[in-house]
């Protein structure tokens, strides 16, 4: 009962500091509704990237055909820029305001269907994930676009060695019908690629929809449980501070009671934060947390064992109110960053990725993504789960062994 | 000298809190750092390195008696070139079932599976084939690889099959007579370009385009430099403007403890004291810039841009950050509202200000004029026209914004302490 007094005590201390509200509910909120915003907003309509298509001579028969092929893209959409200036397409890139431009020069088509070598012109930014998306699109649609070539020059050469053309202009007419029909065909390529995802739910027929909170919504959640510690491991420093602590000791309560006590304030804290920011992500964001209840609630559990352990040592660590705040942040910016709560770990570099799952929090995101990504089931979580109940004992276990009472 | 007083004052106890200095300095390293080592600062050379993926291949492709090859198995080897061995670690499954599991218990990032009839669908003149590539949906690097790959093998095939479709239609069509040997000969020829350009893409080179960056007066010195100027830009300006309301909120922890009526005992003016703390605000800020810009340019290798249009736009960062702090500040009572008011103050002006989303491409364009209802959205502006190497005329309409903004947020800040402290 101590334990739980304790603990309770804790608890009033906390809601009653009106920071915590900001910290532990408003924040996360916040910043999940900003980044689902802006990355929903920017894959309003068409999602596709951007690509600026200049055309220096309008009349060139390549020049439709290009802009059908790049149209045909599932990653990049083509927007015909006018006035055929290639210097401000270029700008728009540097701006990123374009994901890439396409600069067609005059005589392209002329040229390429005279089985001559024209270059087109692409300027991308390849430093950018849209940029080498954007060129690897580009690369994919204009070899299509020379297939296509290829295969007029081939069809005028078989006329022409068995009929003959009456004319130059019989021949080019030949040549852009061919074009036209390539074109046409590449739209529907006879072999084709298809994409499944993978995942339970996917197999049973049920509809896994990842929006743009599947990754911001548990990050969010990752992210901040550990910030709110600034406020849960406050107490502990508050209590050493104006020697509660010591004071304490003089009462009938335990040394254990009272980390127990404080721990289990911190676990409580953490578990209802994140269910609120749960909660919120199943009803405002539509991210299906729910699908799967009691393997959403051993990662919350565990998760929250993990971070109420991380919060003592904090506050085992800290000898004042800005230490705490200083650790809690650090805390969270390098759990959170490395463990894949800003972004996927797979778009990282190897060697980040492979230190990255070192992290806890990684193996937290992996629990939430196996539920509402992934559409897996309990089974799914019990790894991730038990190596964050690892990493709790561990934490805890350093920070009994640095705690002090005075 | 009493206002250099109190600015020194002031500046001693900020160098002197490891708070105050891990916030400054530390933080906004610390976060370009993770984010550079994530995008380019680990894979040497700044270049970014991709992680493999592994793949499990299934090939079902059973090609009938007429045919001396299989289609399946010329595309199990291609994803198995040794060149392809820094992207993909291939490995062949039993059957399409195992192939998935692998995929379904993370053993795998993507599942090849190559469909029974893809020869004889391949090269029959009306087949149809859909090779399947099975994946986890939490990934989105590696999957898009391998589906480029697999569309550059399968494109050179369907192209044979589109110009045979092609030759076949236009010549029936004028009653020229089709025979096999003209179908062959014209699979083989656009079979070897195919092949021809396929070899040049493999060498880095595509035969028919010119890749160029877009323009930039100051080329980035590696490809996580070029990257990571905006985003260390951003972290900048945030830290800045914290710095700028922590300086200020000095005036009402002296005010708290009593320091500050001791001081209108003395005979000091008013403005003096403003003007010491607004001293130590703008000191404190050009140290913080400074240091952060030097570091970022060593660390991460970032050009900042033309000194004098680097020296303007900094300008302008640290008056808008003093005039900032100030406003802010001067709206509060006690610390104890400082620390909630400070973080969504800011928080909130930076998200609108966009100095969380530099790194995200292809916002929308009305986020850019959104960007500019805030100090913030100004200076980033600024920088990212420094960065791309422009020189004081170009710079010059943010950075008097940036002070114009600066100085009526420090005026109303003034007013109001002043009125306060009447």
């Amino acid at each position: 009962m101590r334990v739980i007094d304790l603990a309770l005590k804790d608890l009033l201390q906390i809601v009653r500091d009106r920071r915590s509200a900001f910290f532990l509910g408003v924040m996360p909120i916040l910043f999940t509704f900003f980044f689902g915003l802006v990355f929903g907003s920017s894959a309003e309509g068409d999602p596709r990237l951007p690509v600026g298509f200049v055309i220096h001579d309008e009349s060139d028969a390549l020049s439709a055909s290009s802009q059908t092929l790049l149209e045909a893209s599932d990653a990049i959409r083509p927007v015909l820029l006018e006035g055929n200036d290639a210097d401000s397409a270029a700008e728009s890139v540097r701006d990123g305001d374009l994901a890439g431009a396409v600069i067609v020069p005059v005589g392209f088509g002329e040229q390429a269907l005279a089985g001559e070598k024209p270059r087109l012109t692409v300027i991308v930014d390849q430093n950018t994930p849209a940029g080498q998306t954007a060129s690897s699109a580009v690369q994919a649609a204009m070899t299509r676009l020379l297939g296509a070539v290829e295969t007029a020059r081939l069809s005028a050469e078989a006329f022409e060695a068995r009929e003959g053309f009456e004319s130059e202009a019989a021949r080019r007419a030949y040549l852009d019908e061919a074009l036209a029909l390539a074109s046409e065909a590449w739209l529907q390529p006879p072999l084709t690629v298809a994409v499944e995802q993978s995942g339970a739910a996917a197999e049973e027929g049920e509809e896994i929809s990842p929006n743009v909170y599947t990754q911001s919504s548990p990050g969010m959640i990752v992210q901040f449980v550990v910030f709110g510690l600034n406020t849960s491991a406050m107490v502990l420093v508050l209590e050493r501070r104006s020697r509660t602590l010591q004071r304490l000791l003089t009462t009938p309560i335990t040394r254990t009671q009272v980390i127990a006590g404080h721990v289990l304030a911190m676990f409580l804290v953490v578990f209802l934060q994140q269910a609120l920011l749960v909660a919120f992500g199943q009803l405002a964001f539509g991210v299906d947390y729910m699908r799967e209840p009691l393997a959403i609630l051993l990662v919350m559990v565990t998760l929250a064992l993990w971070v109420a352990s991380l919060g003592l040592l904090i506050g085992a660590m800290s000898k004042s109110e800005d230490q705490v705040i200083m650790w809690a942040l650090m805390a969270m910016f390098v759990f959170s960053a490395l463990g894949g709560a800003w972004f996927p770990l797979d778009v990282t570099g190897k060697t980040f990725a492979a230190i990255g799952h070192l992290m806890p929090t990684a193996w937290a995101m992996d629990g939430f993504q196996n539920i509402v990504l992934r559409g897996l089931g309990l089974s799914s979580v019990l790894l991730p789960a038990g190596i964050l109940l690892a990493y709790a004992v561990a934490f805890f276990a350093l920070a009994v062994w640095r705690f002090k009472f005075e | 000298m009493k206002v250099l007083d109190i600015a020194l004052k002031d500046m001693l106890r900020s160098f002197r809190s490891g708070f105050a200095l891990v916030m400054m300095f530390v933080v906004p390293l610390l976060i370009t750092g993770i984010i550079y080592s994530a995008f380019g600062g680990l894979g040497g050379d700044g270049g970014f390195d991709l992680p493999v993926t592994r793949v499990q291949v299934v090939n079902l492709d059973q090609p009938g008696p007429q045919f001396s090859f299989s289609l399946g198995q010329m595309l199990v080897g291609f994803l198995q070139d040794e060149r392809l061995a820094e992207l993909l670690q291939v490995t062949e499954a039993a059957d399409e079932a195992n192939a998935r599991a692998a995929v379904d218990s993370q053993d795998a990032g993507v599942a090849v599976i190559i469909p029974p009839d893809f020869t004889t669908a391949a090269l029959a003149p009306e087949g149809r084939a859909s090779i399947t590539l099975y994946q986890d949906p939490t990934l989105t690097l590696g999957p898009g690889i391998v589906k480029g790959i697999v569309s550059q093998f399968v494109d050179g095939f369907a192209g044979t099959r589109i110009a045979s479709g092609v030759v076949a239609d236009q010549l029936g069509q004028r009653g020229v007579a089709i025979d096999a040997s003209l179908m062959q000969e014209v699979a083989m020829q656009y079979g070897a370009w195919a092949e021809a350009l396929g070899r040049s893409r493999g060498e880095g080179a595509h035969p028919a385009l010119d890749i160029q960056p877009p323009p930039s007066k100051t080329e980035p010195v590696s490809q996580g430099a070029g990257m990571m100027g905006p985003i260390m830009a951003g972290m900048v300006i945030f830290f800045a403007f914290f710095t700028g309301a922590s300086t200020a909120e000095t005036i009402i922890r002296e005010d708290e403890v009593g320091t500050l009526a001791r001081l209108f005992t003395t005979p000091t003016p008013r403005a003096v004291i403003l003007g010491g703390k607004f001293a130590a605000g703008f000191i404190t800020l050009i140290a913080q810039v400074v240091v952060l810009m030097l570091a970022s340019a060593v660390i991460f290798r970032i050009r900042w841009g033309e000194p004098l249009s680097v020296a303007l736009v900094a300008l302008g960062l640290v008056v808008a950050a003093v005039g900032f702090g100030l406003f802010i500040m001067s709206f509060l009572k006690s610390t104890r509202q400082a620390g909630p008011v400070m973080g969504t103050v800011l928080t909130l002006s930076g998200m609108v200000g966009g100095l969380f989303t530099t790194g995200i491409p292809n916002l929308p364009a009305a986020y850019d004029t959104i960007n500019l209802l805030t100090p913030h959205g100004w200076v980033l502006r600024g920088w990212k026209l420094v960065m791309a190497g422009g020189g004081v005329g170009d710079v010059l309409l943010p950075v008097l914004v940036t002070l114009g903004m600066g100085i009526i947020f420090f005026a109303v800040g003034a007013l109001v302490f002043r009125r306060r402290f009447a």
